[in-house]
């Protein structure tokens, strides 16, 4: 597919280079006109409600000099330095644009470009075998252990463990913020080929699948005593800047596509796994494996459609895309055989 | 005024490729009505959102009023794609319109609207595909599901055209034909002409909710025959048109206030259906249209009890398919703890309503009759008799006392005391935790133990109510028996030291009965909470829990209590207190470390249980 001769500012992919917001927002400090137009933008966007916002000819004005200025395309990154500011930013202006009833919203974060490839020949540096060929072994137990040869990755691993464990009273069997704050730590900072080898692990025995099943604790992360409407639960997540970044990551990367042979956007299960942990990192959207098959893998957050009334289609297309999406179900299955698909680039 | 139309569909996709002439139509947006004789107005917001948060306006597509089709009015060329896809860092570019919905013309072209539904538009780099290049799946569908919705209790109507305008005008020389299949029985119907599918008749979401028929989709290209099978599905929307109604006609229950009369307590349940469904989310909104009233003018009723409403989605079967309705439950719960003292029967009446319910059978009463009963603050019929052992060391625990039924209690707060006796004998004291409804009698002073004068002593007991101030009163006999130990040298002043069976069972310490120590053996096997230790007592340590005796001192029983380090393989106790479960032995030096540990060298060093790691 022959495209467009690349115009400058652009990455060999022919996409354009984003600038990440805080530096957009200094950018946009440094001139009196775009400042004190965003300053109009935010006030306007302060009251929520698209319609009058669009209605409004200063707010009007503003969005149209905004939509020349690097604010207006910025994007995050994921672990970044001052990561929630930057989100905040990105929000500050998008939130009222996209508007808060769309289903799927665009992520806020940087296409990931890299492939799961690259995690694999690092992955066969430090154990020493190709992890395809040997089939007879617990790959979650290998992985474990190759964790625990990493001091990096043993102390996240076993501060989220003892945390995420610790009995606080005969009630509260454990502290489920900071549970979340510390598995979010394990996963920002830990490099992906420890902490995919621990999550995407393939089993052939329940053992295993179990070992997999436990890797976040689920009875403090994952499991609650009651099970949410899934909407529900979406809607509280879409209150807090970083859940809602994740999940819409999580829907750009993942989405089911019919448009490629992996059903992954762009085939890239990197990306999709990628925004997969970034969901696990914390939140009530926490996804994980719902029971100890080895084999068929279903993966949902802790939520189901009961009590959806009249929205309960719109319920089952949004636990689908845990529960039944192929492309999620692909990349990990890739991952866990170490196939990647070859594409040219 | 409420204008009825609405959209089956809340989105439509179709793509659009490079230089297709202007005139193309792409897709055909359909309205259901929500009475006969409405008309029906399209109408095109002129604001392309163009991937994320960046606006255009729209040059190129229009809709027709009446029909609902959308078309190209002006071509798209290269230019024109390349300044839709600025700020586009997808390879796909896609552009979202709004269309919006009225029972009268438009006349203010604005885009404020309840009624609108979304179309994404795929901007294709390149020009329309050769038909014959096409797929059947292609030419016959688009990549969204066929899924639609229509509300119950409409009048019939048309609702989709599984024709494809864009495909009917590209490929003309292609025969496209479609056929609905498992629709017999059903009330859709398949017009050939049009291939439009309309519902034949009213539906009732309470008969039956979803509807699942099978699109058929026939290519004919001379000799050559294709055809694609789709799932084509339809979901019937709920109106409240159903009353509340009681499960076996209950409305009645008995709400008895007696030992548990604490703020919070749920005393009675009543149960009322409703054969629609009631959303969870939003919550509150949710509440507000079932309401649950207490009828009363007696302002020490609606102070003192309130009811608590939740509901829960349950199915019924009115006719072999599945639908969804909702139970309500109405608890009636106590706002307020109640006094020991109170004492009074009632009926107490509770108003249920389904506000939006059009209908004369929109409430329900139910009724609680309520007794709240008084207790009693007194001790059994009895007089306590415990006897203690010379040799107890301070903080043993020799007892416990309790008033009648106390264990039952609930927001009644009890403290029990001993009055000083008259004798310079006063070995005991009284301890009750914050929340326990009992206390526990121990030695506080074990040299009075000793002396040979205090032989048996007589002591009074007050139990007190806090809230009504009633106190009752009874008699503790504790009589001392047994001869004095010589006392070991060297001995720890706490059992948790002793490593072994015989250093412990030789010394005594903090809270010993007889004088010595007593050894748990335990079973040996891996990490248990039988694990073997020395203890003061085993009937209270370790139990898992560290009551009000054992946290006076660290040294009483540190394997209850110890919030220090524990080395070996462990688990600990709630509240990170304690140690629950342990390897080997498990011993302890108060105010430091305790250690568990398997003390046969002999024994594997560590077998596969203990390489357990977390």
């Amino acid at each position: 597919l022959a495209g467009p001769p690349s115009p400058p500012g652009q990455d060999p992919h022919g996409w354009r280079v984003p600038v990440d917001c805080v530096r957009a927002n200094e950018l946009c400090a440094a001139e009196p006109s775009c400042s004190s137009r965003y300053r109009t933008l935010r006030q306007c966007l302060a009251g929520r409600d698209r319609n009058t916002m669009l209605a409004n000819k200063e707010c009007q004005a503003a969005l149209e000099v905004l939509q020349e200025s690097p604010l207006y395309d910025c994007r995050c990154k994921r672990g970044m330095k001052k990561e929630l500011q930057c989100l905040q930013i990105y929000w500050s202006i998008h939130l009222g644009l996209t508007e808060g009833e769309e289903f799927y919203e665009a992520s806020p974060y940087e296409p990931v470009t890299s492939r799961l490839s690259d995690i694999f020949r690092l992955a066969s540096i430090f154990s020493g075998m190709d992890p395809a060929t040997n089939s007879k072994s617990n790959h979650c137990l290998d992985a474990a252990k190759a964790c625990n040869l990493n001091d990096n990755c043993k102390r996240l691993r076993s501060g989220y463990i003892s945390t995420c464990s610790k009995e606080i009273s005969a009630t509260e069997h454990c502290s489920r913020r900071r549970c979340h704050k510390a598995l979010r730590q394990f996963f920002d900072r830990v490099p992906s080929e420890y902490t995919y080898r621990l999550l995407f692990c393939s089993c052939k025995d329940q053992a295993c699948a179990e070992r997999r099943r436990q890797t976040i604790v689920p009875s403090c992360s994952y499991e609650d005593k009651e099970k949410p409407n899934c909407l529900d639960l979406r809607n509280t997540c879409r209150t807090d800047h970083l859940c809602r970044s994740r999940l819409a990551d999580f829907h750009t990367n993942c989405q089911a596509s019919f448009q490629s042979l992996t059903s992954c956007p762009g085939d890239n299960y990197q990306a999709c796994l990628g925004s997969y942990a970034g969901l696990i990192a914390g939140f009530d959207m926490t996804p994980n494996y719902v029971d100890a098959s080895p084999t068929s893998i279903t993966i949902s957050p802790w939520c189901s459609c009961k009590g959806s009334g009249n929205m309960e289609e719109e319920c089952e297309k949004f636990l689908h895309d845990f529960t039944e999406n192929p492309c999620l179900r692909n990349a990990i299955q890739a991952f866990g055989n170490g196939t990647d698909v070859n594409l040219s680039p | 005024a409420a204008c009825g139309l609405y959209f089956p569909r809340k989105e439509y996709s179709e793509n659009v490729y490079i230089d297709q002439p202007a005139g193309t139509p792409l897709l055909r947006i359909h309205a259901l009505r929500d009475s006969r004789g409405e008309a029906t107005h399209f109408h095109l917001c002129q604001n392309l959102i163009v991937s994320r948060a960046r606006s255009h306006e729209n040059h190129w597509f229009q809709i027709r009023e009446k029909t609902g089709l959308l078309y190209l009015s002006k071509s798209l060329d290269r230019e024109d794609f390349n300044m839709l896809s600025v700020g586009s860092w997808m390879p796909l570019s896609k552009v979202m319109l709004y269309v919006f919905l009225s029972s009268h013309p438009f006349q203010e072209k604005e885009c404020d609207s309840a009624m609108r539904t979304t179309v994404f538009l795929s901007l294709i780099n390149a020009t329309a595909p050769a038909c014959s290049s096409l797929t059947a799946r292609q030419l016959c569908f688009t990549e969204m599901d066929l899924s639609f919705h229509i509300k119950e209790n409409k009048p019939p109507g048309t609702f989709h055209q599984l024709q494809l305008p864009s495909v009917h005008h590209l490929c003309q020389n292609l025969s496209i034909s479609y056929k609905l299949l498992a629709a017999e029985g059903m009330p859709f119907r398949y017009n050939e002409n049009t291939t439009g599918v309309s519902v034949t008749q009213r539906l009732d979401r309470e008969e039956r909710e979803r509807y699942e028929l099978i699109a058929k989709c026939t290519v004919r290209e001379g000799f050559r025959e294709m055809q694609v099978e789709v799932p084509f599905l339809v979901n019937v929307l709920d109106e409240d048109d159903s009353p509340p109604f009681l499960p076996n006609g209950t409305d009645t229950a008995d709400a008895v206030v007696e030992f548990n009369r604490k703020e919070g307590t749920v005393l009675a349940t009543l149960t009322v259906y409703d054969a629609d469904t009631t959303p969870i989310y939003p919550l509150e909104s949710s509440r507000k249209k079932y309401t649950g009233t207490i009828i009363t003018d007696d302002p020490w009723i609606s102070e003192t009890f309130r009811v608590e409403h939740i509901f829960d989605e349950i199915h019924f079967s009115p006719n072999g398919s599945q639908v969804r309705g909702t139970q309500h439950e109405y608890k009636l719960v106590l706002n307020k703890s109640i006094s020991v003292t109170e004492h009074r029967s009632f009926q107490l009446d509770v108003l249920v309503n389904d506000t939006e319910f059009h209908g004369p059978e929109r409430s329900v009463m139910l009724h609680f009759n309520v007794s709240i009963l008084p207790v009693s603050i007194q001790f059994p019929n009895m007089t306590y008799q415990f006897t203690v052992n010379r040799n107890a060391e301070r903080f043993a625990q020799i007892g416990k006392i309790c008033i009648e039924n106390c264990m039952k209690f609930r927001g009644v707060n009890i403290t029990y005391k001993l009055l000083s006796p008259n004798v310079s004998c006063y070995p005991v004291s009284i301890l009750q935790g914050r929340e326990d409804r009992w206390g526990s009698v121990y030695v506080n002073d074990s040299s009075v133990l000793r002396r040979p004068e205090c032989k048996e002593i007589q002591y009074t007991i007050q139990a007190t109510d806090k809230q009504s101030r009633k106190h009752t009163k009874t008699l503790l006999t504790v009589v001392l028996e047994g001869t004095l130990l010589k006392k070991e040298e060297d001995c720890p002043d706490s059992c948790a030291v002793s490593k072994h069976q015989a250093e412990c069972e030789e010394c005594g310490g903090l809270g010993v009965l007889t004088g010595r120590c007593q050894w748990r053996q335990g079973s040996g096997k891996g990490i248990t909470t039988n694990y073997s230790t020395c203890t003061p007592s085993i009937k209270t340590c370790p139990d898992g829990t560290c009551d009000v005796i054992e946290s006076k001192d660290a040294a009483v029983c540190p394997q209850d209590c110890t919030s220090g380090n524990i080395i070996g393989g462990h688990g600990k106790g709630i509240g990170n207190l304690g140690i629950k479960s342990g390897h080997g032995i498990c011993y302890c030096f108060p105010r430091q470390n305790c250690y568990c540990e398997k003390d046969d060298i002999k024994e594997q060093l560590c077998d596969d249980v203990c390489k357990t790691v977390i």
